[in-house]
């Protein structure tokens, strides 16, 4: 049988396949995680990722950037699916989860830093809606061990000894942060691990443009002015995913950088260039003077042909 | 100066000997040769004239020499058959009379007489009378001329390393010759080192080719150009030039040890073509372990530059991202082409359902499937669902034979097919049924009937089915397959399989057309090169000191190929151990007062042998003198007037043409 390359699009999915006699590479798009962010388009070494803006109906909210990704170049490396802050994208071998750069350590991780003290997490405390994107899933068990299905339906009596278990869908989290200022003190904490800076200049907006705040996924990183006019960031729950950059309608005014990604730590030339296209050189050069690699650091400079901090 | 030095030397008279030839009945059955012999002895000029049997026989010969000398003849005509059959033969026998070769002509009265005239004798007669007039007519004006002796270059580049390639190499460089082997690909090779067995004696083929290509890596005479392109070819034979593009490997060469340590650190995998795309190698890797030269390659289009094998390769230091594409010139005296073929892909005729079942394979895939380094270490499972099938069909002429699509028999399928179908039924016993759906069985060739005899005795099924109104369908579920043909008296055929093997058509490579051009060497009507003459010079082009080699002039075994590889190696080294080679002297001579640089010529030239080049203040056309063929289309062609073909002066043919039409020379 001959190699088959496939691509097929479908309402919630867009899948790219290698078919060969005995083996099966597959990388799927989940549309319904991905928000049309900047990440993936940025972070593939092959430049098989683009992001399409969608066209705007008048009166209606702005639509998310439409992600497609070229058979004909993609690789099935995986980077993608590393870095999704969304987890949206899935690469397969034989149906099976596989990420051979990570494995090979010739890309590192993406390190989400989340921690969640249950202990801490007062009793009859709702905290099944924090999340925006609904990751989180707080589960009481009995003294013991069953199952609680209501708390609210339990007695005084019943409460005491309960055991309480936080479940979070890390993959799919982009530590926006919004749970640790929602929920009582020290239940949960979370660092970003994309650092950065968002800044709109209001006079450059077009009149009523809200397109931004459509498609920001991560409610409060962006809000409106009290007079319902003007688009604002707010630095403290933006993840710097760049969805709202992907639909802007001017050039600058939305101006995104990022700065650092939180990662394991390895030597990747692929890293480097990702971290490059993500970051800008400056960042990159920074961050392999503090690893203290000298070659890596001495390429990109001559490279770019200018001398680093 | 000096041709008119010898003209002052030569005050005698033109003397002409005809010398009219019987050859047994052939001419003289229909011409009456008495008579053109007396009549010849009328024609201006004339002093000698008789017929013989055979003039070119031992005897024959010795009589013209004989009369040359007696009769102190400056010109000899042979009457007889074609000068591209004897034309040499009569030159060499003038010459050994102390006569210029160019001082002798030919008349054809066989063919263009005697054999196109048998009813008409007493036409025929005249048909020759007249034809001799002509020679004699242009026999007095020839002049005498000098072969033109060109240098040669003791090297030879070998196109092409598969097993035809590597025989011509090897046997060139053990001669003592430089030998250069240019291959396209990462590896020597070819087809052999990707199939599992040979027939007839099914011995494993990498292990019979491999140590050839391990000599070919290590003799001090060759140098391998591997995945390297061939951009240009300019010369002629004893100066051929040629230019070659090394591509880069982003390794390098002489750094790589082979050790495969950067392989193991690489994450990304692409479809491997050495497998027919059904397993993966990576994106640092050499296509099979046994590659010469073994040297490991980055494919860009797949490497995300993690730099994993940098840190791998570390103190050798092999890898560089920064290698660029190298252009070399090599001067050789001689090329041997052997680039072997392609496989067609059957996808478009949709009836056989290959591309759209995934059971239906090509032989080439079910060759890398029996192999144990191939990408199912050696187990035949289906597509589907990685069993083992119990039942194989095997489909016979795939686009050969079929005037639709390839007219020619591809003649290794049916071997190949009986090595397949042996190998399966003899390892799988009664737990397999095999169909063999032929046309026709050719095993012709030392062992091969024998063959086909142990697979009939195997117990393999064999079915004649003709080439029209064959179909493959397939059951959605089990993904099992029907074929459906008819018997050559149209009888219906019905046979269910788990799984269907096409010998599809072997074909001329697609970078076949590119090279010929380039070479100057032309291609036949099937797309493989055409060789000079197909039966006496099978390894001959028409160009001096290009010769062919294996699959690439039309499909050929391993075995045939390994002779071939030899036999153009043989022809080779006979140009190569010459000092000089000489070239007829027929070539254009420009005048170069006449010429007025227009090109015209250039644009004519089919060998790319004359061109217009800046001498002094003026613009001249200069020929090649190795490249002219002699063809004279440049001097018919040229507004000016400004060049002749020696021994084809306009003089001379007008000379013909008054005799031909009677009008007597032109006073
Ligand atoms: C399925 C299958 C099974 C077979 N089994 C057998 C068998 O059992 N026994 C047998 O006798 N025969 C068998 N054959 C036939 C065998 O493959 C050929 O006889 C043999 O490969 C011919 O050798 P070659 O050197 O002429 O050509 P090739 O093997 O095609 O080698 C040509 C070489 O030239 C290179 N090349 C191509 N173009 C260029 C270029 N432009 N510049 C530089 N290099 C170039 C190629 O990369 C290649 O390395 C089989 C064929 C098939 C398809």
């Amino acid at each position: 049988m001959p190699l088959k390359k496939l691509k097929t699009d479908k309402a919630d999915a867009l899948t790219l396949e290698w078919v060969l006699h005995v083996k099966n590479y597959r990388l799927t798009l989940d549309k319904n995680h991905c928000v049309g962010c900047q990440i993936c388009t940025l972070a593939c070494p092959k430049e098989a990722i683009k992001l399409e803006k969608q066209p705007k109906t008048d009166g209606e909210k702005a639509k998310k950037a439409k992600v497609d990704m070229d058979l004909a170049k993609c690789n099935f490396c995986g980077i993608c699916d590393v870095l999704c802050p969304y987890g949206a994208m899935k690469v397969t071998v034989n149906g099976k989860h596989a990420l051979s750069v990570v494995e090979k350590e010739s890309f590192p991780q993406l390190i989400r830093d989340i921690q969640a003290d249950a202990s801490k997490l007062p009793r009859g405390v709702e905290c099944r809606e924090i999340c925006p994107l609904d990751l989180i899933k707080v589960t009481w068990q009995t003294a013991d061990g069953k199952p609680v299905e209501d708390i609210d339906l339990l007695t005084d009596e019943e409460r005491k000894g309960l055991k309480v278990k936080i479940d979070i869908e890390k993959d799919r989290c982009p530590c926006c942060r919004i749970c640790e200022f929602k929920c009582p003190d020290g239940v949960l904490q979370v660092r970003k691990f994309i650092n950065g800076k968002i800044l709109i200049h209001p006079e450059k907006c077009p009149k009523g443009c809200t397109d931004c705040l459509d498609v920001c996924p991560i409610p409060g990183a962006l809000y409106l002015s009290d007079d319902a006019k003007k688009v604002y960031p707010n630095e403290v729950f933006c993840v710097y995913c760049g969805a709202c950059k992907a639909v802007c309608p001017v050039d600058d005014a939305l101006e995104l950088k990022r700065t650092s990604i939180t990662h394991a730590s390895l030597r990747s030339g692929a890293w480097n260039k990702a971290l490059e296209r993500l970051t800008s050189p400056v960042e990159v050069t920074k961050e392999l003077k503090a690893k203290g690699s000298q070659r890596a650091r001495d390429s990109v400079e001559k490279r770019l042909g200018w001398k680093a901090m | 100066m000096v041709r008119k030095e010898r003209k002052k030397r030569e005050p005698r008279k033109v003397r002409i000997g005809v010398f009219v030839c019987q050859c047994g009945s052939n001419i003289s059955s229909v011409i009456d040769v008495e008579d053109l012999t007396t009549y010849a002895k009328t024609l201006p000029n004339v002093v000698h004239a008789e017929n013989m049997n055979y003039p070119c026989s031992r005897q024959g010969q010795e009589e013209i020499k004989d009369a040359i000398k007696k009769k102190n003849l400056t010109r000899v005509v042979v009457a007889g058959c074609s000068p591209r059959l004897y034309e040499p033969t009569f030159q060499r026998c003038v010459s050994q009379a102390d006569l210029n070769p160019w001082l002798f002509e030919m008349a054809n009265i066989r063919e263009f007489s005697s054999w196109c005239h048998p009813s008409t004798p007493k036409e025929a007669t005249e048909k020759a009378k007249e034809t001799v007039r002509m020679a004699v007519a242009k026999a007095k004006l020839l002049e005498p001329l000098q072969p033109i002796e060109l240098p040669m270059t003791k090297k030879v580049m070998i196109i092409g390393g598969g097993i035809a390639g590597i025989n011509a190499a090897l046997d060139l460089a053990d001669m003592g010759y430089k030998v250069y082997v240019v291959e396209k690909t990462e590896s020597i090779g070819g087809y052999m080192a990707l199939l599992d067995k040979t027939f007839p004696t099914l011995d494993c083929s990498i292990c019979i080719e491999g140590p050839k290509m391990v000599d070919v890596g290590r003799h001090p005479n060759i140098e391998i150009l591997s995945f390297a392109d061939i951009l240009k070819v300019e010369g002629y034979v004893g100066n051929f030039k040629v230019k070659i593009r090394k591509n880069p490997r982003y390794v390098i060469a002489k750094n790589c040890t082979g050790c495969g340590e950067c392989r193991d650190a690489c994450p990304i995998e692409y479809p491997n073509p050495s497998d027919m795309n059904m397993g993966v190698r990576k994106a640092i890797s050499v296509p099979f372990d046994q590659a010469v030269p073994l040297i490991y390659t980055i494919n860009r289009d797949y490497c995300i530059e993690c730099y994993k094998c940098v840190d791998a390769c570390g103190a050798r230091e092999a890898i560089n991202f920064d290698q660029k594409p190298e252009e070399i010139e090599v001067n050789v005296g001689a090329i041997v082409v052997s680039v072997g073929y392609d496989m067609y892909n059957p996808e478009d005729m949709e009836n056989y359902g290959y591309g759209k079942y995934s059971n239906v394979f090509t032989a080439l895939e079910l060759e890398r499937l029996l192999l144990a380094a191939g990408p199912t270490g050696g187990k035949v499972i289906r597509a589907s669902d990685g069993q083992k099938p119990h039942s194989v069909a095997f489909i016979q002429c795939v686009g050969s034979r079929d005037v639709n699509k390839y007219e020619y028999c591809s003649g290794f399928c049916c071997m190949y097919t009986l090595k397949h179908a042996v190998m399966l039924k003899e390892k799988y016993k009664d737990a397999i049924q095999i169909y063999v759906l032929y046309t026709d069985m050719r095993s012709g060739f030392k062992g091969y009937e024998e063959f086909f005899n142990r697979a009939q005795k195997a117990g393999i099924n064999f079915v004649r089915v003709k080439l029209e109104n064959r179909r493959v369908t397939e059951d959605p579920e089990t993904k099992n397959l029907t074929v459906y043909g008819e018997t050559e008296d149209g009888k219906p055929v019905e046979v269910e399989a788990d799984m269907v093997v096409l010998a599809n058509a072997a074909i001329p490579r697609n970078t076949a057309l590119g090279l010929a051009e380039m070479l100057g060497i032309p291609v036949g009507k099937d797309g493989f090169f055409k060789e000079c003459q197909p039966k006496i010079r099978p390894t001959d082009t028409e160009i001096p000191g290009i010769f062919l080699a294996g699959a690439c002039g039309g499909l050929k075994d391993i075995p045939y190929s390994v002779s071939q590889g030899s036999a153009a190696a043989a022809q080779a080294a006979s140009v190569l151990g010459r000092e000089s080679w000489a070239v007829e002297p027929i070539v254009a001579r420009v005048n170069e007062d006449l010429c007025s640089g227009c090109r015209v010529c250039e644009s004519v030239c089919g060998y790319h042998a004359i061109n217009v080049e800046k001498m002094g203040d003026k613009e001249l056309a200069k020929v090649a003198e190795g490249l002219c063929r002699g063809c004279g289309i440049c001097s018919s062609a040229c507004p000016m007037d400004a060049i002749s073909m020696p021994n084809y002066t306009d003089t001379q043919v007008v000379a013909q043409v008054r005799a031909v039409l009677g009008r007597g020379e032109k006073s």
